[in-house]
C-alpha cells in the first residue's frame, strides 16, 4: 500500500473536479508506474512561489533575480565580477535582444546618458524593436524544428510555410501571453472553428483565422518521408505521429517522451503507455493546405497551371526526338512557358482534424508500428494526473485543444519551469536546469531551483508574458557583470561551469548573428521584415547535391539577399556553408542549444568564403566613405562600428601599420575576423 | 557543481570542451603543436592529438566504397544455382514473404545471367561482373547475410550511413572523427566524394554530423580540380597578401586578450591552420603527380573508369595522408545512374560495375603494396540489395532482407565468407548480419566501443547503433 497522494492543485483546476485520493497500489489501476518515485520527481512538484532571499549584499542586487544569486555566492563567501563597461553591456544587451550590434550613436547616446534609468531606456527600447521577434524567434524555431522543407527524398518544400516564421516573430513583438501562443500552435485550427475539410469549399481565412491557422503549422514542420510505389501507409502515419508527439513532449514540457516509445525504463516518469495516450491526441490530426484566394480565382490559376504544362509535355515530346537547331529552339521554347508558370497560390499549411481518417492508437510492442498492443485514447501522462482519470473517448471533440489546455494550465508543473529556463539559458549562456529540453528524470537538477520557481510563478503573475521577465533578467546585477572575474582561480576550480553567476558568460556570436552583424556594419541589411523566404546563390555542386536541384531558385531580387538570417529558407537538405559551419541546426529534430564549435573550416569559410569576402568590400567602401581615407579615422570608425568599442592604442598602431601600404579590403575582411567582433563579452 | 551533474548534461562550456570541440576538425595535431604544447597537453582528456581509442585498434582509417542504390547481390557475390533453375516461376511459398517497393506479390523470380567461379587460394566464388575485384579476393571478407530495416532508398541510406531510418543522427564518419579525432595538419578528417553525376535521394544529411558540434562535419569534395569550397584564395588576393592578412588578424586578436586565454588562442590557430591548409592540401589534392602506371592502373585517363578512377586514388592519398574516414560514392542522380536497376539489370549492372571494378580493385592492390592496406578497412556496399524477383521483365526491385556487402583490409581477414541467404537469395539465413552489425565492427577494428562512444541528445547518450550491434566475430 502506498501513502495517499498529495493531488496537485492544477488537476483539481483544469479536471474540475476534486478526484478521490487514491489509496490502493497503482497496479490495481493500470499498472502505470511501478512506484510512485516519478511523481516525486522535483520538475514535477507543484510550483511554490519561493520568498526573495535575504543577502548581505542586498545593494547589489538590483531585481529580485540577484538575491538570489547573490545568496548562493553569499554560503560560499564568492563576490560576483565587477560590472561590465557601459560598452560592453549595451553590445552585449543588443545582440541577445535584437540579433544585431548597437550603432556607435546607439552607444554614445547610452554612454552619455547619466540620468538614472538609462539601462532601462536601453531595453525598453530594444524590446519594444521590431527586432526582438526577429531574434527571439530563431530560439523558438531551433526549439520546434522549424524548416520549410520536409526533407527526405523530395524535400519537398512545404508551400509557404514561412507563415509560421512570421507568425512566431509577430507573436513574440506583440508580447503574446505565453499559454496563449501554446494553444494556438497545438490547435490553432480548432481555435479557428471549423474550416471545411473537402479542397472545393472556399475556405478562405478571416484574418483572425489566419493567423490561428499560421499558428497550426507547428504540426507539418517535421521532416516527412514520401515515397514511390508501394507506400507503406501504416508506417508512414507512424512515423509522421512519432515525430509530432516527440516535439511536444520536449518544446512545451521539456520531457523526451520518445524515449518511453518502444519500452518502459526504469525510473523514467513517462511510461510506455503515457506514450501513446499522448500520442492519441493527435490521431485525427491531418495536413490541410488553405489556400488564401478565393475559389474562383483558383480556379483560373489551376486552369492556366494546366495548359502551360500540357504545352510543355508536348514540347518535351517532340524535343526528345529533335536534334540540332530545332532541339536548341524547342529547349528555348520550353524554359520560356516555364517562366510563364503562375507563382504558387498563397496557402497556408495548415492542420485539421479529419476524424474519418484518424488512426487508432495503440500501445507499440518495442514500437514497431505492426504490432499492435492494447488500444489507447488520450490522457496525460501519468505521473502528473491523478491515477482514477479517464482516458478521453479517443473520437473526442478538439482533441488537441484538450492538450494544449492541459499544458497550458498555470498549475502544470512543468510548461512555466520550462519556459523560463530557455529565457534564461539565452540571457546568461547555460540553463539553471543545463538540460533545457530535458526536465525528467534523466535530466539535470536545476542550480538554482528556488529563482526557477520565483521566475516560473512571476510569468504566471504576469500573465504569461515574456517581456517583463526579460527586462527582469537583463537588468539584473548578474547579466551586468563583466566576463572576466578577477581572482578567479578559486571559483574557476569549484565551479569551472560557472553555474553560481560569478562571471558572466561569454559566447561566440551565433551564425544568424555573425551573419547579420557583417551585414549591419558593412552597412548592406536588408531590413525587410516577413514574407517569403529568400533563396540566395550558393555553390553550384552544393545544389547539384539535391535530388531535385531545380528547388534551389535564387531569389531574383538581389537586394533580398542581404536580409536578416532569419528570412533565409530553411531547407533540410540544403544548409548555407557559411551556417552549418557556425553551428547553425541541422534542421531535423529540436535543437534547445546551439554548439559554438571552433575549427579551420570555419576560418577558411571566413576568410574564403563569398559571404565575408563580398562584405568586406562593402564595408571597406563604407569605411572610406565616411572617413575619407584618414587612416586614424578610418581605424576609429572600423572598431566603433564592428566592436562597438573605439580601438586600443595598440590595436590602432598595428591598424595603421598595417593599412600603410596594405589592401582596405583584407583590412575589412581581417575586422569580421577578430574575437572582439565574433564574440560578446 | 558538476559532479551534481548526470554525465550527459552539458552546461557552460569548460576550457576542456571547448578544446575537443576547438581542435578535431581539420588538423588536431597541428594545434597541438601550435599552443602552447605541453600545457595543453596536461589537460585532462583533451584531444587536440589524435586520441586513443577504447580498444587495441587494426584501423586507423575507413575507405566507405559506397555503391548507392543498392547493388544486387545475385549478380555480384551470391550465386544462387536454384533461382536460375526457377527463373519465370512465382517463389514458392516455403520462402515466405517480402515486401518490395515496386513490384507486387504475383512477380516471377529472375535468374542470372552472370556466372560465378571460384577465384584466389580461398576459392571464394565472385560473378563474372566483377573481374577485378574477383581477383583481390583473398583479401576480402564477404558478408553474404546483411539485412536492413527499410525497401526504398531514402530511409536506407540513413540507416546505412547513420544507423537511423530517420534523418538528423551523425553519420558514421562524423562519429568515428569524434572518436578518434585527425591525424592530418592540411587536410579536412572526413571527406565525402559524391558521383558528379547527381545527388542521392537522403541528400546531405546522411553525410552530416547531426547534433554533434560543427567540427565533426564532413568535407563534400566537389568534381574537379579544386575539391575543397573555400580552400581557394578569393579572386585578386595573393597568397603573400593573405599572409599579411593572418598575421593582422594575429596580432590585433593578441593586442587586448589575456595571454592565457585558450578559448580566444584557439580561434587565432584555427586560423593558421585553414591557412596551412590552404597551402598544403592543393599538392597532395593533385593527381598529375603520379606516375602513368598507378593512373593505369586506376583506369584514370580512359572511360568508363576515369571518374571513379580518379576518386578512388584521391581516396589513397587521402588515407596515406591522415585522413580518418573518406566515402567514395559511386552513383548518383536518377536511378539508372545509381545501382538502381529497376528496368533492366545488366545494362545497369554491367555500366557501373565497368565504372568502378578496375578503380576498386587497384585501390585494394595500391593500399597493399604501400603497406596501408592493414592500416585501412575498405567497405564496399549499398544501402540494400536487389530482389529475386523480376521487376517489368529484367529489372530488379529494391530488397533489404539479404544482400551482400564486404570488407578488406584494417585487420579483416580476407577470403572469407560470412553467413548466407536462403537458396533463392531472398532472406539472410544463416548467422545474419544487421547493418548495425556492420557498424559494430567499422568501429571494433577502429578500436572504438560503440557503448562508448556516444553524445547526449534529448535526454539520452546516443550511439551510432540505435540496438547494440555485434561484432562479425568470424572476420576480425
Amino acid at each position: 500500500m502506498r501513502p495517499p497522494l498529495k493531488i496537485p492543485q492544477f488537476i483539481r483546476h483544469w479536471f474540475g473536479c476534486v478526484a478521490a485520493v487514491a489509496t490502493l497500489p497503482s497496479a490495481l489501476h493500470g499498472g502505470d508506474l511501478e512506484t510512485d518515485a516519478p511523481r516525486k520527481h522535483w520538475a514535477f512538484q507543484p510550483i511554490d512561489r519561493p520568498a526573495i532571499p535575504a543577502v548581505s549584499r542586498n545593494r547589489q542586487a538590483l531585481t529580485p533575480v540577484d538575491a538570489f544569486v547573490l545568496a548562493k555566492l553569499d554560503r560560499r563567501g564568492w563576490r560576483q565580477a565587477p560590472a561590465a563597461s557601459r560598452s560592453q553591456w549595451i553590445r552585449r544587451v543588443s545582440f541577445d535582444l535584437n540579433g544585431l550590434p548597437p550603432t556607435p550613436e546607439e552607444i554614445a547616446a547610452f554612454e552619455t546618458d547619466l540620468e538614472p534609468g538609462a539601462h532601462e531606456r536601453v531595453v525598453d527600447r530594444l524590446l519594444d524593436s521590431r527586432h526582438y521577434g526577429e531574434r527571439w524567434a530563431q530560439h523558438w524555431l531551433d526549439v520546434v524544428r522549424y524548416a520549410e522543407s520536409e526533407g527526405y527524398e523530395y524535400d519537398r518544400h512545404v508551400p509557404d510555410a514561412w507563415r509560421f516564421r512570421d507568425y512566431v516573430i509577430d507573436s513574440l513583438n506583440r508580447d503574446k501571453p505565453f499559454d496563449r501562443f501554446i494553444r494556438e500552435q497545438l490547435a490553432g485550427d480548432e481555435l479557428a472553428g471549423t474550416v471545411p475539410l473537402a479542397e472545393d469549399e472556399d475556405c478562405l481565412a478571416k484574418p483572425q483565422s489566419a493567423e490561428l491557422l499560421s499558428a497550426s503549422i507547428f504540426h507539418r514542420l517535421g521532416p516527412v518521408r514520401r515515397n514511390a510505389g508501394n507506400p507503406d501507409i501504416a508506417l508512414s502515419r507512424n512515423e509522421v505521429l512519432t515525430e509530432r508527439t516527440d516535439i511536444i513532449g520536449v518544446a512545451f514540457l521539456g520531457l523526451t517522451v520518445g524515449c518511453a516509445r518502444c519500452h518502459d525504463h526504469k525510473l523514467d516518469p513517462i511510461t510506455q503507455k503515457d506514450y501513446y495516450r499522448l500520442q492519441a491526441y493527435l490521431a485525427a490530426t491531418a495536413e490541410h493546405n488553405i489556400a488564401l484566394v478565393p475559389k474562383a480565382d483558383r480556379n483560373a490559376w489551376e486552369a492556366r497551371t494546366k495548359r502551360i504544362k500540357e504545352a510543355m509535355a508536348r514540347i518535351k515530346k517532340r524535343l526528345a526526338k529533335a536534334s540540332g537547331v530545332e532541339k536548341a529552339k524547342l529547349a528555348a521554347e520550353l524554359k520560356d512557358l516555364e517562366m510563364t508558370m503562375p507563382e504558387p497560390l498563397p496557402t497556408i499549411p495548415a492542420t485539421a482534424d479529419d476524424f474519418e481518417k484518424r488512426t487508432a492508437i495503440h500501445v507499440l510492442r518495442r514500437g514497431i508500428w505492426e504490432k499492435k498492443g492494447e488500444p489507447v485514447g488520450p490522457r496525460p501522462p501519468g505521473a502528473l494526473v491523478d491515477d482514477d482519470l479517464e482516458e478521453l473517448p479517443a473520437d473526442i471533440a478538439r482533441p488537441r485543444l484538450r492538450l494544449a489546455d492541459w499544458i497550458a494550465d498555470p498549475g502544470n508543473p512543468l510548461t512555466a519551469r520550462v519556459i523560463v529556463n530557455r529565457l534564461w539559458q539565452h540571457h546568461f549562456g547555460a540553463g539553471l536546469v543545463a538540460t533545457v529540453n530535458d526536465f525528467g528524470s534523466h535530466g539535470g537538477v536545476p542550480s538554482h531551483p528556488e529563482l526557477l520557481d520565483w521566475l516560473a510563478t512571476a510569468l504566471i503573475e504576469n500573465g504569461w508574458r515574456l517581456k517583463p521577465l526579460h527586462r527582469m533578467m537583463v537588468l539584473s546585477a548578474t547579466y551586468r557583470q563583466s566576463s572576466r572575474a578577477s581572482d578567479a582561480d578559486k571559483m574557476e576550480t569549484a565551479d569551472p561551469d560557472n553555474r553560481l553567476l560569478w562571471r558572466f558568460n561569454r559566447r561566440r556570436l551565433s551564425a544568424e548573428e555573425a551573419r547579420d552583424a557583417m551585414l549591419a556594419v558593412s552597412g548592406h541589411l536588408n531590413l525587410r521584415q516577413g514574407g517569403p523566404s529568400v533563396m540566395v546563390p550558393v555553390d553550384e555542386g552544393l545544389i547539384k547535391l539535391l535530388y531535385k536541384p531545380e528547388q534551389w531558385r535564387v531569389t531574383e531580387d538581389a537586394s533580398e539577399h542581404d536580409r536578416r538570417s532569419i528570412y533565409l529558407i530553411a531547407k533540410r537538405n540544403l544548409r548555407l556553408p557559411f551556417m552549418e559551419t557556425f553551428d547553425a541546426p541541422a534542421l531535423q529534430s529540436s535543437c534547445a542549444r546551439r554548439e559554438t564549435s571552433t575549427h579551420a573550416p570555419q576560418s577558411l569559410e571566413m576568410l574564403n568564403g563569398p559571404l565575408s569576402n563580398d562584405l568586406a568590400e562593402a564595408f571597406a567602401g563604407r569605411l572610406t566613405r565616411e572617413t575619407g581615407g584618414n587612416a586614424g579615422l578610418l581605424v576609429e570608425r572600423a572598431c566603433r562600428l564592428a566592436f562597438g568599442r573605439p580601438p586600443t592604442r595598440e590595436e590602432s598602431r598595428i591598424a595603421q601599420t598595417y593599412l600603410r601600404d596594405g589592401s582596405l579590403k583584407e583590412f575589412a575582411l581581417a575586422m569580421f575576423n577578430l574575437n572582439a567582433f565574433l564574440y560578446v563579452e | 557543481m558538476s559532479s551534481e551533474q548526470p554525465q550527459h548534461v552539458r552546461v557552460t562550456r569548460n576550457r576542456r570542451e571547448f578544446f575537443r570541440d576547438a581542435c578535431c576538425g581539420f588538423g588536431g595535431l597541428a594545434l597541438a603543436s601550435l599552443m602552447a604544447g605541453d600545457q595543453a597537453r596536461a589537460d585532462v582528456g583533451h584531444p587536440l592529438a589524435a586520441r586513443q581509442p577504447h580498444l587495441p585498434a587494426k584501423a586507423k582509417s575507413v575507405i566507405f566504397l559506397f555503391m548507392a542504390g543498392g547493388p544486387s547481390h545475385l549478380e555480384t557475390f551470391d550465386p544462387k544455382p536454384l533461382l536460375n533453375q526457377l527463373s519465370g516461376q512465382r517463389r514458392p511459398a516455403e520462402f515466405g514473404d517480402a515486401k518490395y517497393q515496386f513490384i507486387s506479390k504475383d512477380a516471377r523470380l529472375l535468374g542470372t545471367q552472370r556466372k560465378f567461379r571460384k577465384y584466389g587460394q580461398s576459392g571464394v566464388e565472385v560473378s563474372d561482373l566483377l573481374p577485378h575485384t574477383a581477383q583481390c579476393i583473398d583479401d576480402i571478407a564477404v558478408l553474404r547475410s546483411c539485412h536492413g530495416d527499410m525497401v526504398v532508398h531514402s530511409a536506407a541510406q540513413y540507416e546505412l550511413l547513420t544507423g537511423r531510418i530517420v534523418p538528423g543522427f551523425p553519420s558514421m564518419g562524423s562519429w568515428i572523427l569524434h572518436g578518434l579525432g585527425s591525424e592530418s595538419s592540411s587536410l579536412p578528417a572526413y571527406v565525402v566524394m559524391p558521383d558528379p553525376k547527381g545527388a542521392l535521394e537522403a541528400g546531405q544529411p546522411m553525410y552530416m554530423h547531426g547534433f554533434l558540434p560543427a567540427v565533426y562535419q564532413p568535407t563534400m569534395f566537389r568534381p574537379g580540380d579544386r575539391p575543397v569550397l573555400n580552400l581557394d584564395l578569393p579572386k585578386g588576393v595573393s597568397l603573400a597578401q593573405r599572409r599579411r592578412t593572418l598575421d593582422l588578424i594575429r596580432s590585433l586578436n593578441q593586442a587586448n586578450i589575456d595571454p592565457a586565454d585558450q578559448e580566444f588562442a584557439a580561434r587565432i590557430n584555427a586560423s593558421d591552420l585553414a591557412f596551412k591548409m590552404q597551402t598544403e592540401a592543393p599538392e597532395i589534392l593533385d593527381l598529375s603527380h603520379e606516375s602513368p602506371r598507378t593512373l593505369e592502373m586506376y583506369g584514370v585517363g580512359r572511360e568508363p573508369t576515369n571518374d571513379y578512377g580518379r576518386r578512388c586514388l584521391l581516396a589513397r592519398k587521402l588515407v596515406e595522408n591522415g585522413v580518418r574516414f573518406v566515402c567514395v560514392v559511386s552513383g548518383g542522380g536518377p536511378g539508372n545512374m545509381q545501382w538502381d536497376a529497376h528496368k533492366d539489370i545488366e545494362e545497369n549492372h554491367l555500366r557501373k560495375a565497368a565504372e568502378t571494378d578496375q578503380p576498386v580493385a587497384a585501390l585494394l592492390k595500391d593500399l597493399k603494396q604501400r603497406g596501408l592496406l592493414d592500416s585501412t578497412l575498405v567497405v564496399w556496399g549499398g544501402e540494400f540489395g536487389r530482389s529475386p524477383e523480376a521487376q517489368g521483365g529484367v529489372g530488379r526491385d529494391h530488397h533489404n532482407l539479404g544482400f551482400s556487402m564486404w570488407m578488406a583490409g584494417g585487420g579483416v581477414k580476407g577470403g572469407t565468407v560470412v553467413g548466407a541467404t536462403d537458396a533463392i537469395g531472398l532472406r539472410a539465413v544463416e548467422s545474419p548480419h544487421h547493418l548495425r552489425d556492420v557498424h559494430t565492427t567499422i568501429l571494433h577494428q577502429l578500436g572504438l566501443d560503440q557503448n562508448r562512444l556516444t553524445y547526449p541528445h534529448l535526454g539520452r547518450d546516443e550511439r551510432l547503433t540505435f540496438l547494440e550491434g555485434e561484432v562479425i566475430r568470424e572476420i576480425v
